[in-house]
């Protein structure tokens, strides 16, 4: 156990020196940047100071003594994210979190305070790296490119919003964004032509290196009888992976990703406003961006890192430094709507349909039993529509018309059945709202 | 409604010369629909549109029509359009711009339109005029507006829409209320049907020529090729390729059905014994056969009934291979984590329903022997029948 933890040891200063070593370097070329490109000298002061603190964290690092964090802060964060409260306040963080971003962007795309959140980020990382459960989930060869793309979605999501928030504000002065003022137009030749030879050079050199580096991330033989534990999904499908957990599979497998497919299609068809066309904006187009960003950053990639960090063996929760142990024991008793209304509110027992009911008598049964769960279902899909029509959604209604209504308010209540759905599992245990097993339909 | 539209000075125009050809098919050649080629055709159609013009005296007269919604009096006549004359250009981009009259001004031409869609539609043309109008007489001969006509809205955009389509108007229909007198030779003359066919039309420029006859010859020709081509996959090289084809796509399949029944069979037989109920003491759960077969053999009560069942090991859920816990007591899915008690009831995770059961009985030597083939669903209350546990 020792000698692990001095291998163990040893291997993560191999990877924090140059890590460090690397951070340091970046901020010596954020100093320059920001000081005589973006004429700010305090940021660029600050980014010396930073990368000088990044040089001495490298020399503790190669020295085989690497910072990281206290272990109390670290029992912390297992506790807060641990189990079916932690994927609440996974959830609900992420959420204020994305919330809070959206309403303080103006201050977030400022470039000195961006890179300020990035080094933040990546220091945070570095600490963490001292943990050994943490530590093999990122350095899995499955994973990197999920922790890469997690920073690349934050800087192509910061690029855009900078792009949208000097938009509106010159929107705001009544002139016209950035991306009319030079001619779109580039020649082919030499301009995009190199421009994409420079991109094949990195690219290829990114994945020669990326090859040689990190192994393949194979397994062993497949066996019918055994399964990997945990059995994850590929990175991109682990959404769809968490989904499977709270819907039937005919659900969450076919339906709600076609529902996924076909609402992007119609995006263009449910979209009425003429703005925001061909340039980078959020104010004029508010509706559509938050629900894009809610939908992909929200519903989408925060799904994959909790697949990615959070989800350990058996498919249970797991704080993201917590140890993967297979025989963690957490309560999941799943309760369907129909159990709680007949035996906890009625007192009564649930009523099932016996091999020896006809067919009518099996129907009344059913809908007597799920009765609950059907109404409350045709409340939130056939009634929330024309409340939210008359009241939230009014201005959309009357532009939109009523078939485009429908079929948006329908979408973005499917996405929203996602979460409510996931929160009402973790919180209540609710399986599900309708259930009849006897025809394979759950909802 | 009729959408109000800013028209510039080049639809006008090109409205105007609309017009011109249009009033040109009108007198001139009855048998010649306002087909797009003539709709194209420029004021080299003048000529004949006067030469017709003097045919309906009023129609001038019916600048005075067409007044803005609010009043029916109010005479937006255009003296420059003097009776029998064709108004100038110029007055029409007058009467465009004022956007209410531009109608009227186009009228000669409209005329043409009116006639076109009285002979296509004989019927709704005229129907409107007399309920809505009391003076249809007056409207008719002189061709002056109705008042229903008068209090809708018109605009210019969709007075030359009508015109251009050559049809009648959207809500506030011209050719309804003004059935020119022409309209009733038109009728006579002309069919009602749609194709433009090539009449004889002397004052027609150039490239209005052009098109037609080639959109006929297109028809004409992909006529042609249309029946020869169905000679030709009749009975050809076509035919025979595409049924050699059809053929060996058959073929194809029936040989890949062919594959779901091998001559032999690696996997293990269905039906296998797993050795005496000794074996499996109460409160057990026997891997052994997971491994080979999938199969837990579990020896617990359900019911309140202690017996021996053989359980499936494929997840009801989507089908990985749930684990056996022994700490736990439970059958755990490492896919989304659906867990089983120890008889197969499911009761955390996704799994919509239990495990199966596969048949088991015991075999004359005293062996257990479990059945692969057949499977029991506790959801459709098949865990009663005896075939699928044996008591202990
Ligand atoms: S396959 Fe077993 S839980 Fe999904």
């Amino acid at each position: 156990m020792h000698v692990d933890h001095v291998l163990f040891m040893q291997q993560v200063s191999a990877f924090l020196g140059p890590y460090y070593l690397t951070l340091a370097l970046l901020n010596a070329i954020a100093a320059a940047v920001l000081t005589y490109q973006l004429k700010n000298a305090r940021a660029g002061l600050i980014s010396v100071g930073v990368s000088f603190f990044f040089v001495i964290l490298s020399a503790f690092a190669w020295n085989g003594l690497p910072p990281g964090l206290p272990q109390s802060v670290r029992d912390m964060a297992n506790v807060a994210l641990t189990g079916n409260r932690g994927a609440v306040i996974y959830t609900l963080g992420t959420t204020a979190l994305l919330i809070a971003l959206f309403f303080t962007r103006k201050y977030w795309v400022r470039p000195a305070v961006a890179w300020g959140a990035l080094n933040a980020a990546l220091l945070l990382m570095g600490l963490s790296m001292i943990s050994p459960a943490f530590f093999n989930i990122v350095s899995k060869a499955d994973n990197v490119p999920i922790v890469s793309l997690v920073f690349l979605l934050g800087f192509f999501t910061w690029l855009a919003t900078s792009k949208a928030v000097a938009n509106d504000e010159r929107a705001k002065q009544g002139l016209p964004p950035l991306e009319k003022l030079d001619d779109e137009k580039i020649l082919v030749w030499p301009d995009l032509v190199y421009t994409e030879l420079i991109c094949m050079v990195v690219v290829t050199v990114v994945l020669l290196v990326w090859a040689i580096g990190l192994k393949a991330p194979l397994e062993f033989c497949a066996e019918r009888a055994k399964t990997p534990n945990p059995s994850k999904a590929p990175w991109y499908f682990l959404g769809l992976q968490e989904m499977l957990v709270y819907y039937d599979p005919w659900m969450a497998g076919v339906v709600l990703p076609s529902l996924v497919l076909f609402g992007l299609m119609a995006i263009p068809y449910i979209d009425f406003n003429k703005k925001g066309c061909g340039y980078y904006t959020i104010a004029q187009r508010k509706f559509a961006y938050c629900m894009f960003q809610i939908g992909f950053l929200e519903l989408w990639v925060t799904l994959i890192v909790l697949g990615t960090f959070l989800r350990g063996p058996n498919w249970n929760f797991f704080g993201p430094f917590e140890d993967w142990d297979t025989h963690k024991v957490l309560a999941l008793n799943n309760v369907n709507l129909s159990d709680y209304f007949w035996i906890d509110v009625l007192g009564a027992s649930v009523p099932r349909v016996t091999s020896d009911m006809t067919g009518g008598d099996a129907v009344i049964t059913v809908l007597k039993r799920e009765g609950l769960g059907i109404v409350l279902l045709l409340i939130y899909f056939i009634g929330l529509p024309p409340v939210l029509a008359s009241t939230v959604f009014r201005k959309m209604f009357v532009r939109m018309g009523f078939i485009r209504y429908m079929v948006m308010c329908n979408l973005l209540l499917f996405m929203t059945a996602l979460p409510l759905k996931m929160v009402l599992r973790w919180t209540v245990n609710l399986k599900y709202i309708i259930y009849i097993p006897e025809i394979f339909l759950n909802f | 409604m009729a959408e109000k539209k800013k028209l510039s000075v080049a639809e006008i125009l090109a409205a105007a010369r609309k017009a011109d050809s249009g009033g040109n098919e009108g007198g001139g050649a009855p048998s010649e629909k306002a087909a797009p080629p003539a709709e194209e055709s420029s004021p080299a159609a003048a000529p004949a549109q006067s030469a017709s013009a003097p045919s309906e005296p009023p129609a001038p007269a019916t600048a005075a029509k067409s007044p803005p919604p609010k009043s029916i009096e109010k005479p937006a006549a255009k003296p420059a359009a003097a009776p029998g004359d064709r108004p100038s250009v110029k007055d029409m981009l007058a009467m465009a711009r004022a956007g209410k009259s531009a109608a009227p001004t186009v009228k000669p031409a409209a005329e043409a339109a009116a006639e076109e869609s009285a002979a296509e539609k004989a019927k709704p043309a005229p129907k409107p005029a007399p309920k809505s109008a009391p003076g249809v007489q007056a409207a008719k001969a002189a061709k002056s507006e109705s008042p229903a006509e008068a209090a809708a809205p018109r605009s210019t955009a969709s007075i030359l829409e009508a015109v251009r389509a050559g049809k009648r108007l959207g809500p506030i229909s011209k050719s309804e209320l003004a059935p020119a007198p022409a309209a009733v030779e038109a009728e006579v003359v002309k069919p009602a049907k749609m194709k433009p066919a090539a009449g004889p039309m002397p004052a027609k420029p150039d490239y209005a020529k052009k098109t037609s006859p080639a959109v006929k010859d297109e028809a004409i020709e992909s006529r042609r090729t249309a029946v020869g081509f169905l000679g030709f996959a009749v009975g050809s090289f076509l035919a025979a390729g595409f049924s050699a084809m059809t053929a060996t796509f058959g073929l194809w399949t029936l040989g890949f059905a062919r594959f779901m029944f091998p001559n032999i069979l690696t996997e293990p037989p269905n039906r296998f014994k797993v050795g005496f109920p000794a074996d499996i003491p109460p409160g057990t759960v026997n891997e052994k056969f997971k491994t080979q077969s999938g199969v837990w053999l579990v020896n617990a009560e359900y019911n309140g009934k202690p017996q021996i069942i053989a359980l499936s090991a494929i997840c009801t859920h989507l089908g990985c291979t749930p684990n056996w816990l022994e700490a736990e007591q439970k059958f755990k899915c490492p896919c989304h984590g659906s867990g089983f008690y120890k008889e197969g009831i499911n009761f955390e995770g996704p799994a919509p329903r239990p495990l199966e059961r596969f048949a088991i009985r015991l075999a004359d030597d005293g062996q257990l022997e479990v059945d692969k083939s057949r499977t029991f669903q506790e959801e459709k209350g098949e865990w009663s029948n005896p075939d699928c546990f044996v008591p202990v």
